[in-house]
């Protein structure tokens, strides 16, 4: 005698096959998968002559000889530099200094790659010395020296905005995540007094520093 | 007993046949791997003033391997899908050897990578992949899951 079977053993089953059905579709493996770690915190600055990406040594000049009947006059004396760097190096090709021997080019980008990943901008300061000294020990403040910026084209030409050297540090722009600054600084001497003659030497510092 | 029999035949034969039906299937790319395994996004370039333009990218090879055994002969479309995985989106680009097709996808989507018969018990090719996103991420390192999907016609 052939028995019907008990509707819990059907019912029990026809649960096996699906769970058999679902089993086959979640063992499949799938190996197109790989971790992503983000680019690294990082802060950029060029300052005149610089290279995308890479460290550049070079430290330019910015000069002006003025003439001996000029000295302490009070007129400015326009300043030339050795820069050549007229071409952005961010890659889009921007021609932001134009007139290289009297500019000079600075650029700061800071990049983070999550909230986390540091703090939300990162801070352009110049440092100066008190004077600039010639052979002999005389001096000329550094606060003789000015500078105008321009950025032809650009919304922000004084994005880093124009400036006296005080002969210490002072911070010059915030540079918020993942954007890139940029402008040409223009100098000029002030020529406000008579100094003996000589080669007044100085130097500055830019620094972009994130915490 | 024949007759429950018949039945449970009946219900496996229908759930088979809606599984068949039901589009679209995952494929098993087990065998897929990339090179390297892992990697290291770099920063774009930012031109000036622009926010968030510069994001990160990086490139790999993956040798694509998708076992098709069971749809051999069958005609359909295989896609190349990534899952969301977090708001900042990862857009893949890539280019093939010829047996699938290059292409473009964002997180989130699917992309068509072949067409027609599926030839034999697997569709093999070597993809150059180039990875971009924005600079906004949520985490330092995020895990992408591709994998591929069937729909037969």
């Amino acid at each position: 005698m052939t028995r019907a079977p008990r509707p819990s053993t059907l019912k029990s089953l026809a649960s096996a096959g699906v769970v058999l059905l679902c089993c086959a579709e979640m063992a499949n493996a799938h190996a197109w998968s790989l971790t992503v770690n983000a680019a690294s915190r990082r802060v950029y600055l060029h300052v005149g002559n610089g290279t995308f990406e890479g460290n550049n040594g070079t430290i330019n000049l910015v000069q002006v000889s003025v003439p001996f009947n000029l000295v302490g006059n009070g007129a400015a004396q326009a300043m030339t530099s050795n820069s050549t760097q007229n071409i952005s190096l961010q890659g889009d090709g921007y021609n932001t200094c134009p007139t290289p021997a009297s500019q000079v080019m600075i650029g700061a980008s800071y990049r983070r790659s999550n909230a986390g990943n540091g703090p939300a901008s990162a801070t352009l300061s110049v440092t100066s010395p008190t004077s600039l000294t010639n052979a002999a020990g005389d001096t000329i403040p550094f606060s003789q020296i000015s500078w105008t910026v321009s950025a032809p084209g650009s919304d922000v030409p004084n994005v880093i905005p124009a400036g006296t050297f005080n002969g210490g540090t002072q911070t010059l722009a915030t540079v918020p995540a993942n954007r890139h600054i940029e402008n040409c600084h223009t100098y000029s001497y002030a020529n406000n007094a008579v100094v003996a003659a000589g080669t007044y030497n100085g130097r500055v510092t830019y620094t972009l520093s994130s915490p | 007993m024949k007759a429950w029999r018949l039945v449970l035949l009946a219900a496996l034969t229908a759930l088979v046949s809606a599984a068949s039906l039901a589009n679209p299937h995952r494929l098993d790319d087990s065998l897929s791997h990339t090179v390297p395994p892992n990697v290291q996004m770099q920063w774009r370039p930012v031109p000036p003033g622009q926010s968030d333009a510069g994001g990160m990218e990086a490139w790999l090879r993956v040798n694509v391997r998708i076992n098709t055994r069971d749809w051999a002969g069958r005609n359909g479309r295989v896609y190349m899908v990534l899952p969301r995985d977090q708001a900042s989106t990862i857009e893949a680009v890539w280019t093939t050897q010829g047996r699938l097709q290059p292409g473009r996808l964002v997180s989130g989507e699917r992309t068509l990578v072949y067409a027609g018969q599926l030839p034999g018990a697997t569709l093999e090719d070597q993809l150059q992949v180039r990875l971009r996103s924005g600079p906004d991420w949520q985490s330092s390192s995020r895990r992408l899951n591709f994998h591929f999907e069937l729909d037969v016609d």
